[in-house]
């Protein structure tokens, strides 16, 4: 039995800067901004510090499904670098989520990871001390 | 009150884990630390989070992986921090299949606009069986212990089932309580009050334990007190305040030690475990269990009198049995040892109780 890796939470700009590396599993969110089923191809945006991050996914894997423009989605997927978008999730799982609060989304995802941070570090520091 | 803290790196006692609530509790932990727990050496299915003993947890995740067999699902579960194998044991209605909906029946139902039970009851059924039966990128909540089998860790779940979640308000608020729970339990060291890990246990009570452990690992039938009077030295040289410890050498030692047997053997008397058979200025005491003539005596009697008329119905009651040993074998025996001689007895089923306080011979 083969289970896939986690896919931990990562903002759209995150992934759009090419700070996350190829293959690795992710979990983002966004509004749908484009769908072209023949290429399987869609686009998600997201607003961070005043500006526009797109992210591209593949849609093989989840098609069909109902595509709202504008709507906001959550995925589940792997990075891959393509040569003419550059970093593009290969999405597993795609799921229509509009109407969540976005804010509120960011919150407990930077809460979580502090958290997770902060463990990292004691766990450092107590390794350090023995 | 003084409490102790649990060294991480070591075990809990397994005697000791009810007093961790988060034990008997479905605890919410992150999958990739469900992954990592510590297993314990004491009872396999248990394991260690920052000393707590776990076995059961409570997960809400994304389906990544789905297999179906004739009994169960195996679920692989996502909560962003982890991937875990549910198996998910299929309840009877599960395992038929669902038949689909025939256009046909809609209809039908339309056209009568009537209550239908049989229709109404196939879409009960069917919306039952929908909320078990998850495809992948549904998110499901399971609950259940932890196992390990083949290396791997998986959740054998109790509980499972589909959730609704359009919004993402359930995950949403599920990451924030984890969150919580983790800073305010499971991350906090387990505190035991030190009662509990025997720090603190009176001299008295330490005393008894060391001689009635004596007794049942040794067999003893009988003792006089000199012989068992050095056992109890630690008990009186290590005294869990050790402020006066020089004090406590020398004769008024010798003198503790003797105050404190005759506390413990007051102790067991009372408890029935130990009896003066004869009361003399040289005392031995008999440990009632291991009295084979009382034992015997003490059948014979049930035996016997579960024949007359007046206790065939009912059995013979504790009273006239005691007063039948005090005749017959020996003065002495409290109520105490005799009860505890019943119980042993009914342990072995060699009599029963047929009523409150009431025996019979098996």
């Amino acid at each position: 039995m083969m289970l896939p890796a986690a896919a931990v939470f990562h903002f759209p700009w995150e992934i759009s800067s090419g700070a996350v590396q190829e293959g690795d599993s992710v979990r983002t969110f966004g509004r749908l901004v484009s769908y072209e089923p023949e290429e399987s191809r869609a686009t998600l945006s997201a607003q961070h510090a005043s500006k526009e991050h797109h992210v591209v996914i593949h849609t093989m894997f989840v098609e069909p499904f109902d595509a709202i423009i504008g709507a906001q989605y959550i995925i589940l997927g792997e990075i891959e670098n393509t040569e003419s978008v550059g970093s593009v999730v290969r999405a597993r799982v795609l799921n229509c989520v509009d109407g969540v609060n976005i804010a509120l989304l960011q919150k407990a995802i930077n809460e979580q990871r502090s958290f997770f941070e902060e463990r990292k570090c004691k766990q450092n520091e107590a390794a350090n001390k023995t | 009150m003084q409490a102790v803290t649990v060294d991480p790196e070591e075990e809990l006692p397994s005697m000791l884990w009810g007093l961790d609530p988060i034990f008997s509790a479905f605890a919410r932990l992150y999958i990739k630390d469900i992954l990592q727990m510590k297993e314990s050496m004491q009872v396999p299915g248990i394991y260690f989070y920052n000393s707590h003993p776990i076995y059961k947890v409570d997960v809400l995740g994304t389906v990544v992986y789905k297999r179906e067999r004739e009994d169960f699902f195996c679920y692989g579960v996502d909560d962003g921090t982890g991937v875990i194998n549910c198996l998910c044991w299929k309840n009877d209605p599960l395992k038929e299949t669902v038949e689909p909906q025939k256009t046909g029946e809609k209809l039908s139902d339309g056209a009568q606009g009537g209550f239908d039970p049989v229709a109404e009851l196939k879409k009960f059924h069917r919306t039952h069986q929908n909320s078990y039966r998850l495809d992948i990128g549904e998110l499901i909540r399971v609950r259940g212990p932890v196992k390990t089998s083949r290396q791997q860790r998986e959740i054998m779940a109790s509980t499972f089932y589909k959730v609704d979640d359009p919004v993402m308000a359930v995950q949403i608020s599920w990451m924030t309580e984890v969150l919580q729970l983790y800073r305010l339990c499971y991350d906090k060291p387990l505190h035991l009050p030190q009662d509990a890990t025997g720090v603190s246990v009176s001299p008295l009570t330490k005393a008894t334990w060391i001689l009635k452990d004596f007794l049942k690992q040794n067999s003893v039938n009988r003792f006089r007190p000199y012989d068992v009077q050095d056992l109890l030295q630690p008990v009186i040289s290590s005294p869990p305040q050790t402020a006066s410890v020089d004090q406590e050498a020398g004769p008024s030692g010798c003198q503790q030690l003797r105050n404190l047997l005759k506390d413990v053997l007051q102790i067991l008397q009372d408890e029935g475990v130990v009896y003066r058979k004869v009361q003399s200025q040289d005392p031995v005491y008999h440990v009632t269990e291991r009295d084979t003539d009382l034992l015997i005596t003490v059948k014979d009697i049930i035996r016997e009198d579960s024949k007359r008329d007046k206790y065939a119905e009912k059995g013979c009651h504790v009273l006239h049995i005691l007063s039948a040993v005090r005749q017959r074998y020996c003065l002495n025996v409290s109520k105490a040892a005799l009860e505890l001689l019943l119980q042993s007895l009914e342990c072995n089923s060699d009599i029963i109780s047929t009523a409150h306080n009431h025996y019979t011979i098996l």
